[in-house]
């Protein structure tokens, strides 16, 4: 298995050499083998996914536990130095990359409940962003499926790495290939959009590997406490988390001012997190980037960047900031992240209404779709955590073929336009109707895959406010973003797909014909998962139920902790259940 | 120390400076043969044979302490002490040149190629000898030996009236330079009565208190002006962005990274961050345990000066690299930015935790790392210009390049990999590098004072990598996303294609697997046995008993 998990993250970019290698004049040779690459990864992403429900999971352990880790396990330095190594540690991998002293910076990847759907997800949508790109694409292809695969790998990589600065390396590299899809393949704004996504992202991903860099150091100090002044330097996510939670079992002896600086020390590291997850989910005051990058690029860039890229910033906030800092994470995250998000959720819904180019308005639509997912998350309970992950999933899959589908009308008619079309569901029957689909599981129909983490999240966050004695207004006010999010969507069908038929004129093109067989094999398999997620969610909700307990559990001991002001035996208590 | 001693040590230099020599003599040759027969195939491929001599003499030649005696006499009483930092720096100087002399290969006329590169050898030599240096004077010397062959180098590849002003300006911006140094140094030796290096630190040492004496301060300020010419820190940096645009780009590409390794190097001899072991022996029997010369203590001034050094030299460098059209000029304004980078490593390998021994790298193993990083980038991105330019035709605006990635699809790729390497995106050096730097800010002791400046330090740090990529990336941007303007010619030039090949190559080893570097260089480092000494600021309590 780990030899088959290591082939999927490298397949893409074994096909993107490939691609590149054979040149722009063989476009065909040069589509078949990004094909080929993507649908190989698809298929070792499922079995992996399969094989992973199957396993059993361990309960008990407060900490993650990524299954498939390739190369042997790593083993501890012993307290006198780094030189003997006997222990095993359950938390690491031989793969090392850099060492640095007694820690090493390692090649740390693997599956566990968190990323598997994830992985899933981004191997199905390569494979439709491939077959999208088929006949759009025709200047320097091969390049172009170079930096697409390029891309995927880099995607892989972030899900699946359990290192945390080997996180951020391909956190970082992502950049890089979207950049060029952006910059060279993208509409007449392009060089601008490219390179406002680029600063943007770095920026706040370079304050990230702060915060990073800050948690790894303030774990190896206070580590000293139970290592006899030796310390543990470590990379590790797992690690890392078992850490915070050792640290956060002596809250309880700390005396005021120790406890102080120490949750204030959690509220820099989570702000430091926050910079570059924030700027990628996006929260709102951040995210100016996004409808410019999300318009600019080409089709395939878009289903990616919706699809996956704004996912790595929510999977961030869940991987890292609610295990590492929890205590801020509750304190400060909880009503910060929250209000921006239902903020989020109600500003992108009305800057989808007022527009007029139908990838704004879905690009907007993300915003606010990701603003459910950002509450549902923040809400910190097993309900809303498992919600928030759900509706990663679903976004993934709805606003992805929303994009498919807009690239698909647009290379049919050259237009964006919402006021060029009219009652084109009667001239393009299966557009029209995958067009209806995608937008009803995009509201959230019951039956379909939207509704069940949309009521996951609204729980999560009811709950969480009417459990402090508060009015859910989070909630209240989310409610109305659904309804916001089923009036543009369906106002976009009606204006461009029912009513009296108006054409946009098509110039210099041969007439305009359905979906053909090759989109079909685009859309089908994103339609069907959300069928399949709508109705029947569970087997996906098992296999991430243990790992979403997990950081449930953890914040769950945070949760209540106002702050520096908690009363000491407030936080005794809290230290006790850690410690059971 | 008795006499007897001395002389000693002083007679043992000699089979220390076996690769200076030969770099030394094959100069000599050069000058002579060039006057024989002009040729640049002739004279690049002797310098590189010099350069590969004086590999092979590098790889014999002994460590201090040479002869089996104690390595306390060898410290303190011979100008030069080779330990594994100096094997280290030597090497890079070699393999440094090596590439310089290629990129350099068909830039030079005919007629000068022989002087061209003999200049440079002896320019190596003094590099090599800045790396051993364990006195003041002999420092001094090494500098200049640096500086030197520079004007020439500056005046040789052209001549026509901006290469001139830029020779002319670099040669009396480095001599005010020197002579600051120079003042610095006096001060240094005025109240330490002593030029050794080591016997310096002691002194100060010994005179341990959180405040300077004032002569000392004023020494100490004057020898960082005098080496932040050389490493272009702000505000001695005025004259890069003129040169670098004067001159060649080979030319520009030795004035990137030489002065940069020169600067680096003395200043961390001279403020003593890198201590020195002494093992002292007779025959195989240890007399005395493994100790480390104690680190000069530069108080509290010294850190807050290199501080601010440190912020200002980034922060204006990446700034007024936002409003260059000029590549070269752009590529100077990085340069003064990455001194800043590597200030910071400067600024806190002062302040890594002690007691954890050989932890993890710290700031000076951070500044040798970049320092190599730096090298492959930079040196790369002026070789890829060196290879586009030509005589009639020189890469002078970012627009030059517009649409390369059409026309020289190859070079685009490397010149991408260098600009990226330059922004710090991972699986390159610049990465790594900038990882180690920022760690080591990141990793102060959290108790020593300041520690939450040393952070600010790495935040600002990273904001400005941030601003820095914006004005790297219009390079990726002009390149890639435009339509060629007026198609630059073909490249054949394998030796300016090699250097750019060499350089990528360990801009991409380096970054995929940074181990293949950081180890050499922190075996390079000494060992730290008894890590009280190393103990960055003393303790108050400490310095109250004292």
């Amino acid at each position: 298995m780990p030899t088959l998990l290591l082939l999927m993250l490298v397949l893409p970019l074994a096909g993107a050499v490939a691609a590149a290698a054979l040149g722009p004049s063989r476009g065909e040779a040069v589509r078949w083998t990004s094909l080929l690459a993507t649908v190989a990864s698809l298929v070792l992403a499922l079995v992996l996914a399969v094989n992973f429900a199957s396993l059993p999971r361990p309960e008990g352990k407060r900490t993650f536990l990524p299954e498939f880790v390739p190369g042997a396990p790593g083993l501890i330095p012993d307290a006198q130095g780094a030189v003997t190594k006997t222990r095993e540690d359950p938390h690491a991998t031989s793969w090392d990359l850099l060492p640095l002293g007694r820690g090493a910076i390692q090649f740390y990847v693997g599956i566990d409940g968190l990323n598997v759907w994830l992985l899933v997800l981004t191997a199905l949508l390569m494979v439709s962003s491939v077959l999208v790109s088929w006949t759009s694409v025709t200047e320097r292809v091969n390049e172009y499926y170079a930096w697409l695969l390029a891309l995927g790998t880099g995607m892989l990589g972030v899900f699946l790495a359990f290192d945390v600065v080997l996180f951020y390396v391909f956190f970082e590299l992502t950049l890089v290939p979207l950049f060029f899809l952006i910059g060279i393949w993208g509409g007449p704004q392009r060089q601008h959009a490219a390179r406002k996504f680029f600063i943007y992202t770095l920026t706040g991903s370079l304050i990230t590997l702060l915060g990073v860099l800050a948690i790894v150091l303030v774990c190896y100090e206070r580590s000293k406490d139970w290592t006899d002044n030796v310390g543990e330097l470590t990379f590790s996510m797992p690690r890392l988390v078992e850490m915070v939670q050792t640290i956060r079992q002596g809250m309880g002896r700390m005396n005021a001012q120790e406890l102080a600086l120490w949750l204030n020390i959690q509220r820099w590291i989570f702000l430091a997190l926050m910079a570059g997850f924030a700027i990628k989910v996006p929260l709102v005051p951040l995210h100016t980037w996004l409808p410019l990058a999300h318009v600019e690029a080409p089709t395939a860039g878009s289903v990616l960047l919706a699809g996956v890229l704004l996912k790595i910033g929510a999977y961030g906030f869940l991987r890292f900031c609610l295990p590492l800092v929890p205590d801020a994470s509750v304190s400060l995250g909880a009503p910060l992240i929250g209000t921006l998000a239902v903020i989020g959720i109600i500003y992108g819904a009305f800057c989808a209404l007022s527009q007029d180019d139908i990838k704004k308005l879905v690009a907007y639509s993300s915003v606010s779709h990701l603003g459910f997912c950002m509450l549902g998350m923040f809400a910190l309970t097993a309900a809303g955590l498992t919600g928030s992950l759900l509706q990663m999933i679903n976004h993934g899959l709805s606003t992805g073929a929303l994009f498919l589908l807009v690239g698909m009308l647009y290379e049919r008619y050259h237009t964006r336009k919402m006021a060029d079309y009219g009652g084109i569901a009667a001239r393009l029957k299966l557009l029209g109707f995958f067009m209806v689909f995608i937008c009803l599981t995009s509201v959230g129909l019951p039956g379909l895959n939207g509704f069940v983490g949309e009521v996951l999240v609204l729980m999560g966050a009811y709950d969480l406010q009417m459990s402090q004695g508060q009015f859910p207004l989070l909630a209240a006010v989310a409610v109305t973003g659904i309804v916001l999010g089923a009036w543009y969507l369906l106002t976009m069908l009606r204006r461009v797909f029912f009513g009296p038929v108006k054409e946009p004129r098509v110039e210099g093109h041969g007439t305009v014909a359905d979906l053909n067989l090759r989109e079909l094999a685009a859309l089908l398999p994103i339609a069907a998962a959300c069928v399949a997620l709508g109705v029947y969610p569970q087997p996906v909700l098992d296999a991430s139920r243990r790992d979403l307990q997990v950081v449930a559990d953890i914040v769950g001991t945070a949760s209540g902790m106002q702050g520096a002001a908690a009363p000491a035996e407030h936080v005794e208590q809290v230290a006790e259940e850690v410690r059971r | 120390v008795n006499n007897e001693q001395v002389v000693s040590a002083l007679l043992n230099v000699y089979p220390l400076i076996v690769p200076e020599a030969v770099l030394l003599v094959g100069a000599c040759v050069l000058f002579l043969g060039g006057t024989f027969r002009p040729g640049r195939s002739l004279w690049g491929a002797a310098a590189l044979v010099t350069l590969a001599a004086a590999g092979v003499a590098l790889w014999f030649s002994p460590q201090s302490p040479v002869a089996p005696t104690e390595t306390r006499v060898a410290l303190f009483a011979s100008p030069l002490y080779v330990d594994r930092l100096a094997v280290l720096i030597k090497a890079v100087a070699l393999v440094g040149g090596a590439v310089l002399v290629l990129c350099s290969w068909n830039e030079v006329p005919d007629r000068w190629a022989a002087e061209f590169h003999a200049c440079l050898l002896i320019l190596l030599a003094g590099i090599c000898l800045t790396g051993s240096a364990n006195e003041l004077v002999t420092l001094f010397v090494s500098l200049e030996l640096v500086s030197i062959p520079t004007y020439v180098l500056l005046y040789l590849p052209r001549y026509d009236n901006p290469a001139q002003e830029a020779a002319m300006k670099y040669f009396l911006l480095s001599v005010f330079s020197s002579a600051l140094l120079l003042f610095g140094f006096s001060y240094l030796y005025g109240m330490a009565g002593t030029t050794n290096l080591p016997a310096l630190a002691e002194v100060l040492d010994r005179s341990r208190s959180t405040a300077l004496p004032g002569v000392a301060l004023i020494g100490l300020v004057m020898v960082v002006a005098g080496l932040g010419f050389r490493i272009t820190a702000v505000p001695f940096h005025f004259y890069a962005p003129d040169v670098y645009q004067g001159t060649t780009p080979s030319a520009a590409a030795l004035l990137a990274f030489v002065p940069k390794v020169a600067g680096f190097v003395a200043l961390l001899r001279v403020l003593g961050f890198v201590p020195h072991e002494i093992v002292t022996t007779r025959g195989t029997e240890l007399l005395e345990a493994t100790g480390v010369v104690p680190t000069m203590v530069l108080g509290a001034q010294v850190p807050h000066l290199l501080w601010i050094l440190a912020t200002v030299t980034m922060t204006l460098g990446n700034v007024l690299g936002l409003l260059q059209d000029n590549i070269k000029r752009m590529l100077a304004y990085s340069s003064v930015a990455n001194a800043g980078y590597m200030l910071i490593g400067l600024v806190v390998a002062r302040f890594q935790p002690a007691g954890s021994g050989a932890s993890y790298p710290g700031g000076v193993e951070a500044i040798l790392f970049y320092l190599v990083a730096y090298g492959a980038m930079t040196v790369g991105a002026f070789a890829v210009l060196g290879c586009l330019s030509t005589p009639q035709r020189p890469v002078e605006k970012i627009d030059d390049l517009a649409g390369l990635s059409r026309t020289h699809p190859g070079l685009a790729l490397l010149m991408v990999l260098f600009l990226f390497s330059l922004i710090g995106l991972p699986a390159t050096a610049g990465f790594v590098g900038k990882l180690l730097l920022f760690w080591g800010a990141m990793a102060v002791e959290p108790n020593a004072m300041d520690a939450l400046w040393f952070r600010m330090l790495a935040l600002i740090g990273v904001l400005n990598a941030a601003i820095a990529a914006w004005y790297y990336l219009r390079v990726a941007v002009v390149m890639y996303l435009r339509n060629p303007l007026r198609p630059l010619d073909k490249v054949h030039a394998w030796p300016g294609l090699t250097a750019v090949s060499l350089c990528a190559a360990l801009t991409l080893v380096a970054g995929l697997y940074p181990a293949s570097l950081l180890v050499p260089i922190q075996q390079a480092m000494p060992r730290a046995s008894s890590a009280a000494t190393l103990s960055a600021v003393p303790q108050p309590a400490q310095a109250n008993a004292r």
